[in-house]
């Protein structure tokens, strides 16, 4: 028998506990006190411990922009020699400005997957409940996001970013995005290319790492699936990780699974 | 005799004859893998030479889909034919002419205190219809001699001669670096991703180096990031092959530039330049030309010397300063000139390591 899960806003006594769990380049403050556009839930177990956590933005990218690759298809095609080739590009945008996002979902990381998924699927409620119950914002599109980390190899580096990102910066990203925070992937954007890159030019690890989730997020995924929202798409900068998204009317609130989900 | 024989109108430069097939075959089958740009079958190269034979004796209106194709006689081996060189008036007349063009994009980022000059190539048309210089061969025993000059610059004066019927910019490509087993770093790196073919077949399906559009069709579309390819490529990107050295420098002398263009296939060096300002075309000039021996000049160089003439286009290297030309029998026969007709000339200057060309002679 579970004990209740309850959903709460995130209190300065949390920090602690819930700032390891975050990934570099995760906001870690609370929201001001006043935000309409921001919200930071927690999960709560028993003696009301946090057990996992959401950033809900009600709208993206219209103070700091936010990028993307769209992950594409070229076709080059020569009939009279009977050539066919399916090219994937990637062109690098921000098309998802103004959309919501559920963004650094996090959780403890003790957590075995039925464990995961008692405490994701209430968060996840509790975070569309919020997002229906806000008023529309300036500038909002009716559309939720959320991106999944892309796949790491065995020393913990991305493919996607030695591939791509790397020839065009060479710092280190982690460090950067722990000392600059959300506000990183704005300012590397920068540096990296502006025109459709074809995958072809990519390593073979990076071609394969694009849109691919890390396995470690899987009863996560399957939630976010469970909730309506899907690949389109989008990849993140800097790890090539699969961006979901719903429209809002889509939504679906992710019943708990009954039962454990196969480890 | 041996290349020890006077320079003094030893070389003529002249339109290709049906006559010079054989000659010209031999030429074409002596050509190294990237150089070539005359057909290897006697069929198409009797085909080129029908359409030089028109090119030549056309009086109408230019079109631009002529090809010009010139030999080098040598007159010290009783006309033996030991050089050719080409143009074609407009570059891809029948389609697009495709290269691609070296563009840096400097990127920054204040925040993580970077900045990048990210090197480029885009896929584009630029020299669509700018004259060609094309196919230079020479006898290898004459590389260090006074010829090469001629050979390549003597088409500058029939383009200078003949300026309506040619673009006002001019282009030539050259060998990038490729190895006898057809392994090519560029087209490793790029082509090769596109289309799964080696680098000889690839050339061959695309018809020579004349860079078909089905080809560059297939080829990425967008600006391809330098940074992303191989550092093997990246270090071939504009590379000369060297068996291109002895022409390329030929044109960088006269003024082409080897920074913009890349090849298509082979990321050889495109060089292009205005035709006005270059070397041989802005020097040449009528020369008050006489029969006789020349009165001894301390100040004589070299001129490279032609008589104008369509069909009859000759063209030759001569000792001479100024405007004054004396010219004796054999000079006067290489460039089929008979006293008070017209001459031109344009002065060149000595290449590095053959200042003592002439007292060799």
């Amino acid at each position: 028998m579970s004990p209740r899960v309850h959903v709460r806003a995130a209190r300065a006594a949390d920090l602690p506990l819930l700032q390891p769990w975050l990934r570099p380049g995760a906001a870690r403050a609370l929201p001001a006190a006043d935000a309409r556009t921001e919200a930071w839930l927690v999960a709560a177990g028993a003696g009301d411990q946090p057990l996992a956590c959401l950033r809900l933005r009600h709208v993206i990218g219209l103070d700091l922009p936010r990028h993307w690759y769209h992950a594409g298809w070229v076709v080059h095609a020569a009939p009279e020699l009977g050539l066919f080739q399916r090219l994937q590009t990637l062109q690098l945008g921000n098309d998802l400005t103004g959309a919501s996002e559920l963004a650094d979902i996090a959780w403890q990381p003790m957590l075995d997957r039925a464990g995961q998924a008692r405490v994701l699927a209430p968060l996840l409620r509790g975070a569309i409940a919020m997002l229906r119950g806000g008023m529309p914002l300036p500038g909002a599109l009716p559309l939720l996001i959320a991106e999944l980390p892309g796949r790491r190899d065995a020393d913990g580096r991305s493919p996607f970013w030695q591939g791509l990102g790397r020839p065009f910066h060479d710092g280190d990203p982690a460090q950067a995005a722990q000392q600059l925070g959300p506000a990183w992937r704005s300012h590397v954007a920068a540096l990296m290319p502006r025109q459709p890159v074809y995958a072809a030019f990519l390593p073979p690890g990076a071609q394969a790492a694009i849109g691919q989730a890390d396995p470690a997020q899987a009863v996560l995924a399957d939630l976010l699936g469970a909730a309506g929202l899907r690949p389109d798409g989008h990849v993140t900068i800097d790890d090539g990780g699969p961006v979901l998204t719903a429209p809002l009317q889509a939504l679906v609130p992710p019943p708990t699974p009954t039962a454990p989900p196969p480890a | 005799m041996t290349n020890d024989a006077d320079p003094a109108g030893r070389w003529v430069l002249r339109p290709a004859q049906h006559r010079d097939l054989p000659a010209l075959e031999a030429l074409a089958q002596a050509s190294a893998i990237g150089i070539s740009s005359l057909p290897p079958d006697r069929d198409a190269l009797r085909q080129l030479l029908a359409l030089s034979a028109k090119a030549f004796s056309s009086d109408d209106q230019a079109s631009g889909e002529e090809v010009y194709l010139f030999v080098l006689e040598d007159r010290a081996r009783d006309g033996a034919l030991v050089g050719t060189s080409g143009i074609a008036a407009a570059a891809g007349f029948h389609d697009h002419f495709y290269s691609y063009r070296n563009e840096f994009i400097v990127q920054a980022s204040p925040a993580l205190g970077a900045r990048r000059r990210i090197h480029t190539l885009h896929l584009c048309h630029d020299l669509s219809g700018v004259t060609l210089l094309t196919g230079f061969h020479i006898d290898a025993s004459l590389a260090g001699t006074l010829a090469p000059q001629l050979l390549s610059r003597g088409r500058l004066l029939f383009i200078a001669r003949f300026a309506a019927r040619f673009s006002d910019r001019i282009a030539a490509e050259n060998p990038g670096l490729s190895n006898e087993q057809g392994g090519c770093p560029f087209w490793d790196a790029v082509g090769r991703r596109f289309l799964d073919l080696d680098y000889p077949a690839a050339e061959r399906l695309g018809g020579g180096r004349s860079h078909k559009g089905w080809i560059a069709g297939l080829m990425p579309q967008s600006p391809i990031y330098v940074p992303l390819l191989p550092e093997e490529a990246q270090w071939a990107l504009g590379q000369l092959h060297p068996v291109g050295a002895l022409p390329f420098d030929i044109l960088i002398d006269e003024g082409l530039d080897g920074d913009t263009y890349l090849n298509l296939f082979d990321g050889g060096p495109t060089a292009d330049g205005r035709v006005a300002l270059l070397k041989t075309v802005a020097r040449r000039r009528a020369l008050l030309a006489q029969a006789g021996a020349a009165p001894a000049d301390p100040d004589a160089g070299w001129l490279l010397v032609d008589n104008g003439r369509q069909a009859d286009f000759r063209a030759t290297l001569l000792p001479g300063s100024g405007h004054a030309l004396h010219l004796r029998a054999q000079a006067a026969a290489a460039l089929a000139w008979q006293p008070g007709e017209p001459l031109w000339g344009a002065r060149l200057d000595l290449p590095h390591g053959s200042a003592d060309a002439r007292e060799a002679g």
